[in-house]
C-alpha cells in the first residue's frame, strides 16, 4: 500500500445556479493575459449541449484519456512512438475555432465617433488580430440551452436515449455543468506529456506544468479528455488549473470554490493507494472503473490507514484533515458524488453530486414512491452516462437518498413529525441524514472546506523555483 | 584582395558562426528557458499546417542527417565499409534530391500560410519571417545544387568540413567549389548562428526521455529541484 494525499473537490449540481461567478475571479486572477484570453481554467456548461471546446466528450473524436479493452491501459491517441512520429502536426489537436476566437470590443468608438443619426456601436475586434470578428462560440455559449435544439445531437450523453425526444420543448431539461481541471490519479495529459513537464505533486495530488520544461509539443492538450490543458498561443506553452494552489497551501479553498454563491462546492483531503492506480484505471468494463475507483480510497477513519499514512510521510495536518473530510462522506461514505466519465479512466479528482429535477406529472397516475428519480424531468440515463459511464444504479441510489433526506427534513421542519422511514428504504439513518442535512443545506463554510496548511517554511529559494510550480512567470 | 575574402569567407567566418552557434545556445538555456519551445501555431490554424508541415519536418530531417553522416565521415572509412565514393555520391544526390525537395515544397507551404492566414500573420514576428526566409534561401541552394549542379563534394568540401570541425582549418579546398555551393554553405553558417535566437532551439528538445520514463510523474514540492534547474533537459 502506497498511499498518497489528494485534495478534491465535489460539487453539488443541484445547487449550482449557473451564475458563473465561479469562473469570474478565476478568469482575473490567472488567465487575463495575452495567450491565455481564450482559456477558462474554470467555466460553467449547460447540460445538454457539446460545451467548450466542442464536444470535448466526444473521444472519438477527440481521442483523450485511456483505454484499456483488453485489459492493458493504452493512451487513446497512441503510445509513445506513435506520438514522436505525430510531433510535427497532432491530428487531434482541437483547433482555437473549437473554443472561440478571443475577442474585445471597440469600446472608444463610443466616446471618439463623430455626430451621427444612429447610436454608436461596439463591434467585437479579435484580441488576435484585431480585425472586426463574429463571435461564434465560447465557454457557455449554449447558456440555458441556447442552440441546443441544432448542436444537442452532439452530446455523447445521449447515448442509449432519443436525443430527439429530449430536445422537444415539451420534454427539455437542463442543469449546469461547472468544470474545472479534475487533477486525476491517472492523469493522461501527465503521461502524454514528450518533456516530462506535467507532474503531479506528491503531496497533495494538484497537477502542474512545469512551465519551464514546457517545450510546446501539444500533447497534453488532445490527451486529457476533459480538454483542460490549454495551449497558450503567444508563447508557445501548455496551461491549466493549478487549483489554486497558493490558496490551497495556506488553508484557502481556492478562488471558484471560494466564490460560489450557491455553496455548491466541497473541498478536503482524500486519502489514496498509488499502488491501486494502475488495476483501477485498466478494468475492462466501463461500468467497472467508478467502482474500482472508489476502492483506492483509503477510509481515513482506519487506524491503519493513518499508521501506514504517518509512516508513509503523509504531514499530520493531511492526515487531521482526512478524518474530517467533507469529500470523502459524499463521495464514499453516503455514495452521493461520482466522478464525470470514469470510463475515460483517468480516475478524475473532481466529483458531482447529481442533480434532483421537477417530477413530471406522471407521478400522479403511478403514485409517489419508490422510484421518484424515474419520473424525475432529467432522465437517469443521462445523468449516468455523464458520472457512471452509464450503470444507473448508483445514480438512482443517490438520487433516491436525495430525495429521502427531503422527505424526512420535511417531515421534521414541517410537520414537526419526524419520519425516517423513507430512509431505511435507501441505506440511511436519522444521524446521517442530519449531518447530511447540514453538509449539503447548510453548507457552512467551515463544513464545506477542510484544507490543511503546508509548512514552506523551509523551502528552498521560491525565487528561483519561479515557474516550475504551472504559473508562468513575467515574460 | 580576393585572398582575403576568401579566407574570411571560409576559415574566419565558419569560426564566428559556430562560436555564436555554441555560446548562443548555452546561454539561451540557461538564461531564457521559458521561451525555449518551438512556438507552435498549430492551435490557432489546425489543418493548413498539415501537408507543409509534416514536408518540411520529415525533409529537413533526413536532410540534416545526410549532411552530417555524408559529410561528417571520411570517404577512407567507407570504403572499408563498402561504401564507394561513387556509391556515396549516388546515395547522397538521390536523397539530397527527394529529401530537400520535400522541404522546400513544405517550406513554400508554410511560408504561404504564414503570409495568407490573418490569425497567423498577426501573430509572426520578424524573426519568424527572417528565419523562414533564410530557411527558404538555404534549402532552395541546397536542392538547386542537387539537382542542376551535381559538383562532386566528396573531395573538396567535405574535406572542408572536416578540417573546420576538427581545427585543422584547410580554406585552399573550397578553391575550386561552384559559387552556388558557396552561398548555400554561407548561407547555411549564417542560419547557424542565427539558430539560437529563434524557435528553432526547439531541435534540441527532441523527447527521446520520453521513451524511457513512466507515464505517470510525481515530484514532491522541492525535489529535484536542483537537478532540474541544471543543464539536465
Amino acid at each position: 500500500m502506497k498511499i498518497k494525499a489528494q485534495i478534491a473537490m465535489v460539487m453539488n449540481l443541484d445547487k449550482c445556479l449557473g451564475c458563473h461567478t465561479c469562473s469570474i475571479p478565476c478568469k482575473q486572477v490567472w488567465t487575463n493575459r495575452r495567450g491565455a484570453e481564450y482559456m477558462w481554467f474554470n467555466n460553467v456548461e449547460t447540460k445538454p449541449g457539446i460545451g467548450y471546446p466542442k464536444k470535448w466528450e466526444d473521444q472519438k473524436l477527440h481521442k483523450g484519456g485511456w483505454e484499456a479493452s483488453d485489459g492493458k491501459l493504452r493512451l487513446r491517441a497512441g503510445g509513445r512512438a506513435k506520438k514522436f512520429v505525430r510531433i510535427f502536426h497532432n491530428p487531434d489537436l482541437p483547433s482555437l475555432d473549437d473554443y472561440y476566437e478571443p475577442w474585445t470590443y471597440d469600446y472608444e468608438q463610443l466616446t471618439s465617433c463623430p455626430r451621427s443619426q444612429r447610436q454608436p456601436t461596439t463591434r467585437p475586434k479579435s484580441l488576435i488580430t484585431g480585425a472586426n470578428t463574429d463571435v461564434k462560440w465560447g465557454p457557455n455559449w449554449e447558456d440555458d440551452l441556447a442552440g441546443v435544439n441544432t448542436t444537442g445531437a452532439g452530446d455523447v450523453n445521449f447515448s442509449g436515449l432519443e436525443h430527439e425526444i429530449y430536445l422537444q420543448f415539451k420534454k427539455v431539461f437542463m442543469f449546469y455543468l461547472p468544470r474545472i481541471c479534475e487533477h486525476c490519479l491517472n492523469p493522461a495529459c501527465v503521461a502524454s506529456c514528450p518533456s516530462g513537464a506535467l507532474y503531479k505533486r506528491d503531496e497533495d495530488g494538484i497537477v502542474l506544468v512545469d512551465q519551464e520544461r514546457c517545450r510546446g509539443w501539444r500533447y497534453c492538450v488532445s490527451g486529457c479528455p476533459y480538454k483542460k490543458v490549454y495551449f497558450n498561443w503567444e508563447a508557445g506553452r501548455s496551461e491549466k488549473c493549478i487549483l489554486c494552489y497558493p490558496r490551497i497551501e495556506s488553508g484557502l479553498p481556492t478562488l471558484c470554490a471560494h466564490s460560489c454563491v450557491g455553496r455548491i462546492r466541497y473541498m478536503g483531503v482524500l486519502l489514496y493507494d498509488a499502488d491501486q492506480i494502475k488495476k483501477a484505471a485498466s478494468v475492462v468494463d466501463d461500468r467497472g472503473v467508478y467502482k474500482a475507483h472508489v476502492e483506492t480510497l483509503l477510509n481515513p477513519n482506519d487506524p491503519d490507514v493513518i499508521a501506514a499514512a504517518r509512516e508513509q510521510g503523509v504531514s499530520e495536518s493531511f492526515i487531521i484533515a482526512a478524518e474530517k473530510s467533507p469529500v470523502y462522506k459524499l463521495a464514499v461514505e453516503w455514495g452521493l458524488a461520482f466522478p464525470p466519465h470514469p470510463e475515460f479512466r483517468t480516475l478524475p479528482m473532481v466529483w458531482y453530486v447529481p442533480p434532483l429535477s421537477p417530477l413530471i406529472h406522471e407521478i400522479e397516475k403511478y403514485g409517489s414512491k419508490p422510484d421518484q428519480p424515474d419520473f424525475m424531468r432529467i432522465p437517469i440515463r443521462y445523468l449516468a452516462n455523464l458520472l457512471t459511464a452509464g450503470d444507473e444504479a448508483p445514480v438512482r441510489l443517490a438520487l433516491n437518498r436525495l430525495m429521502a433526506l427531503r422527505e424526512f427534513m420535511r417531515s421534521t421542519r414541517v410537520e414537526d413529525q419526524p419520519d425516517s422511514g423513507m430512509l431505511d428504504h435507501v441505506g440511511m439513518t436519522e444521524p446521517v441524514a442530519r449531518e447530511m442535512y447540514k453538509l449539503l443545506a447548510i453548507a457552512k463554510y467551515d463544513d464545506r472546506f477542510v484544507i490543511p496548511t503546508t509548512r514552506r517554511a523551509d523551502d528552498e529559494d521560491m525565487y528561483r523555483g519561479r515557474g516550475r510550480l504551472g504559473f508562468p512567470r513575467e515574460s | 584582395m580576393k585572398n582575403i575574402f576568401h579566407t574570411l569567407a571560409f576559415l574566419v567566418f565558419p569560426y564566428i558562426a559556430l562560436t555564436i552557434f555554441v555560446v548562443g545556445h548555452s546561454y539561451r538555456f540557461l538564461t531564457d528557458r521559458y521561451h525555449w519551445n518551438s512556438k507552435s501555431s498549430e492551435l490557432l490554424d489546425h489543418d493548413s499546417l498539415k501537408y507543409g508541415v509534416i514536408l518540411f519536418h520529415w525533409g529537413i530531417i533526413f536532410t540534416f542527417l545526410g549532411h552530417f553522416f555524408g559529410l561528417l565521415t571520411p570517404q577512407p572509412f567507407l570504403d572499408k565499409l563498402g561504401i564507394s565514393s561513387g556509391l556515396h555520391e549516388f546515395i547522397a544526390l538521390y536523397t539530397g534530391m527527394l529529401f530537400g525537395f520535400m522541404a522546400l515544397i513544405g517550406l513554400i507551404l508554410i511560408l504561404r500560410r504564414r503570409f495568407k492566414n490573418p490569425r497567423i500573420k498577426a501573430t509572426s514576428s520578424t524573426n519568424d519571417l527572417v528565419l523562414l526566409v533564410l530557411l527558404v534561401f538555404v534549402v532552395f541552394a541546397g536542392t538547386y545544387n542537387s539537382f542542376f549542379q551535381r559538383y562532386n563534394v566528396l573531395y573538396t568540401i567535405a574535406p572542408w568540413i572536416r578540417s573546420i570541425v576538427t581545427f585543422t582549418p584547410d580554406p585552399d579546398l573550397m578553391r575550386e567549389v561552384p559559387w552556388t555551393y558557396k552561398i548555400h554553405i554561407l548561407a547555411a553558417l549564417t542560419l547557424l548562428a542565427f539558430s539560437p535566437f529563434t524557435r528553432l532551439v526547439h531541435i534540441w528538445s527532441v523527447p527521446v526521455k520520453y521513451s524511457l520514463r513512466p507515464y505517470l510523474s510525481f515530484r514532491r514540492r522541492w525535489q529535484g529541484f536542483h537537478k532540474t534547474f541544471g543543464l539536465e533537459e
